[in-house]
């Protein structure tokens, strides 16, 4: 019989939980008892959080310092509008021990790496050694495709026209006597980008890779020859390049340039007064820019970031004070209530 | 074919039996073009081929002003010095998109063409050679003779050869083509019938060879105009010769035709063929405010390229050009040609902002809504095996906002199934109330004793049965006499009893009641009605039939009863038309007017009976006169008809009265108090007279017992007064009803207090008071004002256009969504004119549901279509809508933000990969399941609070400012994506592709923690497709940065081991949860409020409507009101009576043609 009025009723809709809309489901019923106190532990746990980041950004040293040589008192003033090779040095102080390990970074500001134009202007494929594009780079590198010869451009495009090439030593003076620091360049670019993103063609020696190209215009100096001590720290693995060309976000940036890890300095820079010596090549007076050097050493976060930790604080009390009004808005709703 | 057949339009030439020429000429087609004239009988409602699916699909697609927009991005993609961001980031959900409608498309051609073949294969009989042969369906040609047997679907329109009836008559029901479920007749010209009938029919049919030149194929249903040429006369050929397409042969056993049109689809020729009109594309208000915001984001993100493009053009002029080493960038050293580039690049780097995915999106939502519809199993009557039906799907979400019920009365509010309940002879009174009871106990009434009786009566009085077996009195077999014969009603016999078809269901009613009570209608011919008197078999010879109109609401029938001879009219119609024709003194009056009185009361409807003893002389000079009228023209013939009817019907003799009950449909009343407490005005729009629409009105409780009733002189003199003494504005806009009418009489229309008014009163209208509003516009608003305030509208005695022009009338002066249900064809204008057409799958036939947007089975079916399904689909529309706004706008404009920071040269700030999946694996699935799932409140809340459904009447959830303050919101997002990071990474050691990938966390948290706010209802799809959304994220992020990608194309995946730094490095971290936190933290802290006020006030609301919940309702009404409710009317589908076509004018003629055969 059941069947049968099965069997007859064939458009009758399936009785699933599906079809009529009645999936077991989960209805949070929010109130106030949950919501007031919801937003104040998240205020409370956003506060904490961002004491915690700004103790942490307190605790970091930093020393910061500003070369560009705009003020006419500044030793650097002289190599500003210098197109010749220029040196100048800078001394500093630093009054109590400087926790290592100490990394040391080259900033520039006002210095927009971030254009499109120019971040896209290089060619993934050649840095990747394939040979191919070694003789006909891609369009993407234009006007730094070729020079005026029509000879083709390795590494080609701005970015790497644009290579920042001041280079510093830092000495320590320890009774009178300068001491230099010494500075390691080992693994301050990225693992993928040393290892996997860029590759130098398998022909050894690498200058044969180059025959036929030109350095680009800019460069003093070819790829296959930014560091001849080195064979892993030549050509596009040279690891200088690759910090450079790992475009920064934003137009005031940093970039690594090296770390302090060597033997008396390991523990960090001790107090005393230093040098720091600039070989001053790189022109930003044309755009306003400034060059720093930075000195920092790292946390658990990284390098010092005031404002993360305030914002997680401002934002944390924004919560709390909305928590307070909530309460208020809800008590004086109750209170309604009850009269 | 001669000059003059061509001047008169007829130059469609049909030769029967002549295949090999038809054939030549029959249409072909080869990619678009055709030659031929003769379409073949192949159905081809299906659209694509595999040949041309492809181009046509796309050719469809891209009409559609998004894909345009999307492809036009596309191709901007492809030029090299604008592309920002690559072609395959747009191209894959382009892509998508095609190829999902082009799919569904495709699966619903598959389904046309599934139908289609089934159609064509349809067998019927296809003379060939002088013997008939079965052939399929597509194989029939212009020129065939057919011969089509009872039951069978026509398969081609057809001219009536002969039949195997008398004179070639024969029945069709024509259902299919206008819902009417009477059957019509169809007639063989005189010469073919007497020729073709009478030598055995196939030989003589082989050797047929006349030639039928008429009309070009047409649309005109109700018309033909054809000559046939055979045997050297030509004969003309009217509707009544042709047989339609789709139409059903009943009660005949043979018909033979000739084909004369064919086909179907494009460049059919059939009648009904061309007919198929299309349902009317609907949109949805929300789409079409939707429409307007989307066409605001696309004007504003060309703003912003522009502005962002004067900024580059700056940038270039005073930074790029000073620097070294971006001088060179600059495009042929040209700042401006710089910007106009920039522009470019900027449109397509902003055009996420206008959601792709939206409109496909939309869709699916929309088929899935509908389908619940479909799956309701509270929305399926059993009876008739019918689930609810949502045929358009894309309404579904203006379910939700009905402000206007407009409602068909017969059928929809009524089952239109009508039940003898009572009747009145000669003033006693049978099947009373008490009579029932005291009879009760015995045992049922007997009919045992006649064998055509099959149990329908509902009429429960013994002692009418006693008295007429006992034939004890003369007036109530004369009762039944009058109803046996006084009818339009067709006899078809069936398993050896007869089954009844009638165009109207009363007459069906009492022709079925006489039947049950002994009085048996056996059979019709054109001239005799045969009945069955308590057995013994009469034969009655018709002489006249005056037919029904709603003008004159009766009817009779003038008979020769053998063997008496005497003449006889019987009438039945109205009680105020025949009471007035009465002879003087009629015996029984009183008391019948007493009996229509307790009738009414009891909501009955009723009609009067009465009879005349016509004398011969009258007769003889009565039928030459209307002998005369036929000649003369229509409308002549139509008043002189009309006066010589009124000569006839008169001194009549009352018989009786009969009292039908048509009864109220299940659940009515509660339903529409449940509408109305939704706060839907409900109008009932219907034909019936203004007694029965009130009684009815009060019955289902549209018309409070206490309520005012407002009538059109009383609206009349208002609007007068009002046109002549103040301004409309002040009426509409003043609160108190005292002070805009201002004059005594009008304060008397309205009870003094405002909230009285507005419950109490309702308007009540006639169709012809209604024309008065063509006539002056200016009321048209001032009523709607009026409406406004009262708890219902009714009008009654409207024709199906003016119903129409009322919805009309609505939909222009408010800005409510009007929905209209009805269930028979009077209904279609009205239902494809409001914003939401719904038909009742009833007994009238498919017309209304054929063009209605949803289909239902029932009235009450009506609370969960829209309290429950509308409420749902509006709240998750309007979710839907708003979230995808947010997402995607919220993601896009960052990179507004971003430019000022790098030189507006419409750098991305994030992946390409990231741009392409967002959308589509991110942040897709969720607010999908939430738009299928969510519900806020349970079905069975949402009709017990139907004050719940007043929030989609205020569009509370999708008002413009909604969405706009949503886009603000998605402003703020964007801003607070790129300005927290950017904080963060201020002159910092952390790179470009660090910051994307952080601000691409921080968009996927925001958005899946905005959707965790919005989602109320948990299924575990939600919580799934959240989970698996979120771990998409993570997991496509790191396959587009990996090794392997990248060495395959180190050109597209340059993001290489971003995420793997990233995804460990706490700083990216806590920069992506402040950033999303504080992202939704203005939609967090409003839910937050939202929870703690509205837990006070819904509390309250609710407290509220439980008190106040209405008492169960009972079904039949309580009548305590007074007099003069007779509800005394006739219920007919057409606006006459079909007796024109039973015993035409013309037909009497012949009748006596052949009573002289007969006698020579």
């Amino acid at each position: 019989m059941v069947k049968e009025e099965q069997e007859e009723s064939s458009n009758r809709p399936d009785n699933t939980a599906f079809t009529q809309q009645r999936l077991p489901a989960w209805q949070p019923i929010l109130s106030a008892s949950i919501v007031i106190p919801m937003f104040l532990l998240i205020g409370a746990a956003f506060i904490g959080v961002g004491v915690a980041l700004f103790i942490t950004s307190r605790d970091i040293q930093l020393q910061e310092l500003d070369y560009t040589g705009d003020d006419s008192e500044h030793p650097c003033f002289k190599c500003r509008t210098n197109t010749e090779k220029c040196t100048c040095s800078m001394t500093f102080s630093i009054p109590t021990l400087f926790k290592g390990p100490v990394f040391f970074y080259y900033g520039l500001t006002n210095y927009f790496q971030n254009q499109r134009k120019y971040g896209a202007s290089k060619d993934d494929n050649q840095l990747y050694g394939d040979l191919n594009y070694f003789t006909s780079p891609s369009t993407d590198c234009d006007p730094y495709t070729r020079d005026s010869k029509n000879m083709p451009i390795v590494p080609c495009g701005a970015l790497a026209n644009s290579m920042f090439n001041d280079t510093f030593t830092l000495s320590h003076t320890v009774n009178g006597v300068q001491k230099i620091v010494p500075l390691d360049g080992k693994g301050i670019a990225w693992w993928t980008d040393y290892n996997i993103k860029y590759r130098n063609p398998s022909i050894t020696p690498l200058i044969n890779a180059f025959n036929g190209t030109k350095k680009p215009t800019n460069w003093p100096k070819p790829i296959y020859e930014l560091d001849t001590t080195d064979v892993y720290n030549n050509g596009f693995i040279n690891q200088d390049f690759l910090v450079w060309m790992r475009r920064a976000a934003l137009p005031d940036f940093r970039k690594l340039y090296r770390r302090i890890t060597h033997d008396d300095y390991a523990a960090g820079l001790p107090a005393g007064n230093y040098t720091l010596t600039i070989a001053y090549n790189y022109p930003v007076h044309s755009f306003n820019g400034k060059k720093k050097v930075v000195l920092s050493n790292v946390s658990w976060m990284g390098g010092k970031n005031d404002f993360l930790g305030i914002a997680y604080i401002v934002v944390g009390s924004m919560c709390v004070v909305m928590s307070v009004v909530m309460l208020i808005v809800y008590a004086r709703f109750k209170f309604a209530e009850d009269v | 074919m001669s000059k003059e057949d061509v001047e008169s339009g007829l130059t469609w030439e049909v030769k029967a039996n002549s295949r090999h020429y038809h054939k030549h000429k029959q249409r072909k087609s080869f990619l678009c073009f055709t030659w031929g004239r003769y379409s073949d009988n192949v159905v081809r409602s299906h659209k694509y081929s595999l040949l041309t699916f492809l181009p046509l699909t796309l050719f469809e697609q891209f009409q559609r002003a998004a894909n345009i927009y999307f492809l036009l991005m596309v191709v901007l993609q492809c030029v090299p010095a604008i592309s920002s961001i690559p072609w395959y980031i747009t191209i894959i959900p382009l892509l998508v998109v095609l190829s999902v409608r082009g799919l569904k498309d495709l699966a619903s051609d598959m389904a046309r063409r599934r139908c289609d073949s089934e159609i064509n294969s349809r067998p019927c009989d296809v003379l060939v050679s002088q013997s008939f042969m079965t052939a399929q369906w597509k194989d029939v040609c212009v020129g065939d003779l057919l011969r089509i047997r009872r039951d069978q679907i026509i398969p081609a329109d057809l001219l009536l050869l002969s039949s195997s009836e008398p004179h070639s008559l024969c029945y069709v029901e024509t259902a299919d083509i206008d819902g009417e479920t009477n059957l019509k007749y169809r007639q063989a010209l005189g010469a073919t019938h007497n020729e073709l009938t009478s030598h055995p029919s196939e030989e003589a049919l082989g050797a047929f060879n006349g030639v039928v030149l008429c009309e070009e194929p047409n649309n005109r249903l109700y018309t033909f105009r054809g000559q046939l040429q055979w045997q050297g006369e030509c004969f003309l050929l009217e509707n009544e010769h042709v047989l339609l397409r789709g139409t059903v042969l009943r009660n005949t056993d043979f018909a033979y035709g000739l084909t004369i049109y064919t086909g179907r689809a494009t460049g059919a020729d059939t009648k009904i063929l061309r007919n198929c009109g299309k349902l009317r594309a609907k949109r949805t208000q929300l789409e079409e405010v939707f429409n307007k915001v989307v066409i605001g984001i696309v004007l504003s993100v060309l703003l912003a390229a522009l502005l962002l493009a004067i900024g580059a053009g700056v940038f270039s002029y005073q930074v790029m050009t000073q620097t070294s080493f971006l001088s060179a960038l600059v495009v042929d050293g040209n700042p401006a040609y710089n910007g106009f580039l920039v522009y470019w690049s900027y449109i397509i780097l902003l055009s996420p902002a206008m959601p792709i995915a939206l409109y496909i999106t939309f869709e699916v939502i929309h088929t899935i809504h509908s389908k619940f519809i479909g799956w309701d199993l509270e929305m399926y009557w059993k009876q008739t095996d019918k689930p609810a039906e949502a045929r358009n799907t894309s309404l579904s979400e203006e379910l939700g906002q009905v402000g206007y019920l407009l409602s068909d009365k017969t059928g929809t509010l009524t089952q239109n199934r009508l039940l003898l309940r009572q009747c009145c002879i000669a003033g006693q009174i049978y099947g009373k109330y008490d009579e029932h009871i005291r009879y009760l106990a015995k045992s049922p009434m007997d009919l045992s004793w006649n064998p055509f009786s099959s149990g329908g009566l509902r009429m429960f009085s013994p002692t009418l049965v006693e008295t007429l077996r006992g034939q004890r009195c003369p007036v109530t077999t004369q009762f039944l006499s009058a109803l046996a014969l006084c009818h339009t009603v067709m006899a078809e016999w069936k398993e050896g009893s007869p089954v009844y078809q009638a165009a109207s269901p009363d007459e069906e009613t009492l022709v079925g009641a006489a039947r049950e009570l002994g009085w048996v209608f056996l059979s019709r011919t054109r001239d005799f009605v045969v009945v069955s008197e308590l057995g013994a078999t009469r034969q009655y010879q018709l002489l006249a039939l005056l037919d029904f109109t709603s003008k004159r609401r009766r009817m009779s029938v003038l008979v020769v009863r053998d063997p008496e001879g005497g003449l006889k009219l019987y009438c039945k119609g109205a009680d105020v038309v025949i009471l007035e024709r009465l002879q003087k003194n009629c015996p029984h009056q009183e008391s019948t007017e007493m009996a229509l009185e307790l009738f009414a009361e009891a909501c009955l409807r009723t009609l009067c009976v009465a009879v005349r003893s016509v004398p011969e002389a009258l007769w003889e000079r009565w039928s030459e006169t209307l002998a005369l009228s036929a000649a003369m023209a229509t409308c002549e013939r139509d008043t002189l008809l009309e006066k010589l009817y009124d000569e006839m019907e008169r001194d009549l003799l009352l018989l009786g009265v009969t009292a039908i009950e048509d009864r109220l449909q299940e659940g009515v009343p509660e339903t529409i108090a449940l509408l109305q407490e939704a706060g839907i005005r409900v109008w009932v729009l219907t034909g019936d007279k203004k007694e029965t629409a009130v009684n009815i009105g009060y019955a289902c409780r549209l018309l409070h017992p206490e309520s005012r009733l407002l009538e059109w002189q009383e609206l009349r003199s208002a609007f007068i007064h009002e046109i002549l003494f103040c301004s409309r504005r002040q009426i509409l806009q003043s609160a108190d009803p005292q002070v805009s009418f201002f004059k005594a009489k009008q304060t008397e229309l309205w009870a003094t207090h405002k909230e009285m008014a507005r419950a109490k009163t309702s308007v009540v209208l006639t169709g012809s008071e209604l024309a008065e509003f063509e006539e002056r516009p200016e009321w048209g608003a001032s009523f709607m004002s009026l409406a406004e305030q009262c708890q219902s509208v009714l009008c009654c005695r409207v024709t199906p256009a003016q119903k129409a022009e009322i919805v009309k009338l609505v939909r222009k002066h408010t800005a409510s969504i009007t929905m209209s249900i009805g269930d028979g064809a009077n209904d279609v204008n009205m239902i494809k004119t409001a914003h939401i057409g719904v038909g009742l799958a009833g007994r009238e036939g498919g017309q209304a549901v054929h063009n209605a947007d949803f289909a239902v089975s029932q009235f009450r079916f009506l609370q969960r279509l829209l309290l429950v399904h509308g409420r749902w689909s509006y709240r998750r529309i309007s979710l839907f809508l708003r979230y995808f706004l947010f997402k995607t706008c919220g993601f896009a404009l960052v990179h507004i933000w971003f430019g000022i920071l790098n030189g507006f040269s419409a750098q991305s700030l994030y992946e390409t990969w990231f741009i392409a999946l967002y959308t589509v694996f991110y942040t897709a699935v969720p607010v999908m399941c939430m738009a299928f799932f969510e519900q806020d409140v349970s079905a069975e809340s949402s009709l017990k609070f139907p004050e719940l459904y007043k929030s989609g009447q205020k569009k509370e959830l999708s008002s413009p400012r909604k969405l706009v303050t949503y886009l603000l919101y998605a402003v703020y997002m964007s801003l607070v994506l790129f300005f927290i990071p950017c904080g963060v990474f201020y002159n910092t050691a952390y790179d470009y592709q660090t910051m994307a990938v952080t601000v691409s966390m921080a968009a996927t948290f925001a958005v899946t923690v905005e959707i965790v706010i919005l989602t109320k209802y948990w299924t575990k799809f939600n919580i799934a497709a959240l989970c698996v959304s979120v771990v998409m994220f993570f997991i496509c992020t790191r396959i587009t940065h990996s090794t392997r990608l990248f060495q395959s194309s180190p050109a597209d995946y340059f993001f290489l081991g971003v995420s793997e730094k990233a995804f460990i490095d706490p700083v990216v971290w806590l920069t992506a949860l402040l950033t999303a936190w504080t992202a939704v933290l203005p939609s967090v802290t409003f839910h937050a409020f939202n929870v703690i006020l509205s837990v006070h006030n819904k509390h309250k609301v609710y407290v509220q409507i439980h008190n106040s919940s209405p008492p169960p309702v009972e079904l039949t009404s309580r009548f305590a009101r007074g007099s003069s409710l007779r509800r005394s009317s006739y219920a007919i589908s057409q606006g006459a009576g079909p007796g024109r076509l039973i015993h035409s004018a013309t037909s009497i003629q012949r009748a006596e043609a052949l009573k002289e055969e007969k006698v020579s």
